[in-house]
């Protein structure tokens, strides 16, 4: 069942968390003595391949470091764990049950996020995410997780106070594109709820986009303009980004933005359907092609006849020499 | 063919001038804007049309940071603009005084000394054809600066004022305007560049006879030599005197 090799270095492990770990870890500490060392994947009954490893400084220093274990993993108090759903508050069990196609190991765990979060739970839920999940009952809407990261390992999005790390959490400014692209660039995501496979590199394209990457600071960014956890789609008339809501959105950076200038941001790829730029682009490709063609024929022909010249002077060199005793060509 | 001595490479009793001004000093300030602003944009904005490469990021660090590049961007693309105005301004000028000639304006003979020159070079005709005070290279180096700057400085004035750009546009055009400027700008901006390191640095730069680079854009002068070499009809037409046995053309025959 364990694929995980290594003993002795877990029985190691196990020995420096015994000399060190009361301090740090806690009440934690019995738990973390084996899930800390439990590396490698494991075969659930279901017959899911799962990682149960927890590193124990990393979740030491997220934000949830503070936490104990059962916190969350509401199912897990005792040792050997207990049957799951008993005396658990019956709002995390249903949405535990809902959210099971988002945790292949504790829904209840992943559930527990609502106990302090139920807030942003609450707007998670309204947004185009979480429809997906509890509405549509699909498994890819994103969930705390998918954007958050590591569930042991989350930091907060503005880094880590005091201690650098702005690029720790992937939602923090620097990472959350790369982040969204995870789900919108891949291919099948986009198939099958109909969008752009292009948006991420349209968005690359634009100017925001370019000066993100070129470092540029508070810039906009996919969360800037479509939200985070109240997310909606750009077709709900509530989304920031639906028609002409985009004159106050865009109004906030650019002052006196108007809906002949909200046009400018629209993330579709430029295709036949708008021939203008379309032919515009294509045409001017042509025309780079055809210059550099063009010019570069022109300096090689000119090379050539030079060539031509040296060698044809040469001759009536030779045969100057040969007539008259002088080498001067010509002049 | 040829008899002059090296002493004296000109027929005739007239004292010629050693050098003859090309570019007086207004034109060669326009120059040197020109290609201080030009170089400017181009590194500057190379990086931002290649902004995905890795490289481009470390290089936009040595121009002070995206801001600081996008700034600098700014104020050379509008020095470039206003140094079109003064080159326009300058032409007016040239005009009301009667100075001005139309000899930069393509003719139907740069298309035949272009057809000429291809077959000289091709060893199909022994002779170069004869220029006037602008070949057709150098018209073609003029005019794809102007084109340019029009094409580019037009979209690029309305990238840098967006909202003030939206002001002016047909809301019929909303749908396509703004890919079509930022295509326009950066597209043509790239061929701006391919065009002036093909075009211009051969011309004027590694050509055999004026490697290291022509000094005219410095000096404004062009060697009596030169002149007669390389714009035999501005050298007959400045010196009519000498025309009559066919001036300039012996060396061409070479």
């Amino acid at each position: 069942m364990v694929h995980g090799k290594g003993v002795l270095s877990s029985l190691l492990w196990i020995g420096f968390l015994l000399f060190f770990a009361p301090e740090v870890f806690g009440d934690n500490l019995s738990c973390l003595i084996c899930h800390g060392a439990l590396k490698g994947t494991y075969m659930t009954r279901a017959g899911l391949s799962v990682s149960l490893h927890v590193d124990a400084k990393k979740f030491a220093a997220s934000v949830h470091g503070d936490l104990e274990c059962t916190f969350c993993h509401l199912n897990y108090i005792d040792n050997p764990h207990r049957d799951p759903e008993e005396g658990i508050p019956e709002g995390i069990v249903e949405t535990g049950r809902a959210i099971a196609g988002k945790s292949r190991i504790d829904p209840v765990a992943l559930a527990a996020c609502t106990q302090c979060h139920g807030e942003i739970f609450e707007e998670v839920k309204k947004s185009v995410h979480g429809a997906n999940i509890f509405v549509k009952k699909e498994s890819d809407g994103a969930f705390c997780l998918d954007c958050h990261g590591n569930a042991h390992e989350i930091v907060p999005a503005k880094g880590i106070p005091g201690g650098g790390g702005e690029k720790a959490s992937p939602v923090s400014y620097e990472r959350i594109v790369a982040t969204c692209g995870r789900c919108h660039e891949k291919k099948s995501v986009s198939l099958k709820y109909g969008f752009s496979t292009r948006i991420i590199e349209r968005y690359n394209e634009s100017f925001h986009g370019k000066k993100y990457h070129l470092g540029g600071k508070n810039l906009p960014v996919c969360t800037t303009c479509h939200g985070s956890h109240g997310i909606r789609s750009h077709q709900d008339p509530k989304a920031m980004v639906f028609g002409m809501n985009k004159v106050k959105l865009c109004g906030q950076c650019h002052k006196g933005a108007n809906e002949k200038f909200v046009a400018a941001i629209t993330h579709k790829p430029v295709g036949r359907d708008n021939p203008i730029p379309y032919y515009a682009e294509k045409g001017l490709i042509v025309l780079t092609f055809c210059v550099i063609t063009g010019c570069a024929l022109h300096i090689i022909l000119e090379g050539f006849a030079s060539i031509l010249w040296v060698l044809r002077t040469r001759r009536r060199c030779r045969d100057d020499v040969r007539t008259t005793g002088s080498s001067l060509p010509g002049q | 063919m040829t008899s002059e001595q090296p002493d004296r490479p000109f027929p005739g009793n007239k004292v010629f001038p050693a050098e003859v001004e090309r570019f007086d000093l207004h034109l060669r300030i326009q120059h040197v804007i020109m290609l201080t602003t030009f170089l400017l944009l181009f590194f500057t904005g190379w990086a931002l049309k290649f902004s995905a490469v890795e490289t481009s990021h470390a290089w936009i660090r040595i121009w002070g940071g995206p801001k600081a590049a996008g700034m600098i961007h700014r104020v050379a693309g509008i020095t470039m603009l206003l140094d079109g105005l003064y080159h326009l301004l300058y032409l007016a000028v040239r005009f009301f005084q009667g100075k001005l000639r139309f000899d930069l304006v393509p003719v139907w003979k740069d298309v035949v000394d272009f057809f000429q020159n291809l077959r000289y070079f091709l060893g199909l005709s022994p002779k170069r054809p004869r220029f006037g005070r602008f070949n057709y290279l150098q018209k073609f180096d003029y005019w794809a600066v102007f084109w340019g700057i029009f094409i580019i400085g037009s979209s690029g004035l309305a990238l840098v004022f967006p909202t003030k750009a939206a002001l002016l546009f047909p809301a019929w055009t909303t749908d396509w305007i703004w890919e079509l400027i930022y295509i326009m700008h950066s597209d043509e901006a790239f061929l701006a560049i391919v065009f002036i390191l093909f075009w211009h640095f051969y011309n004027e730069h590694l050509r055999p006879d004026v490697f290291p680079m022509s000094w005219v854009w410095i000096t404004g002068k062009l060697s009596i030599e030169e002149l007669r070499e390389r714009h035999p009809l501005e050298f007959e037409r400045l010196f009519p005197e000498v025309v009559p046995g066919g001036g300039g053309e012996g060396k061409k025959q070479e």
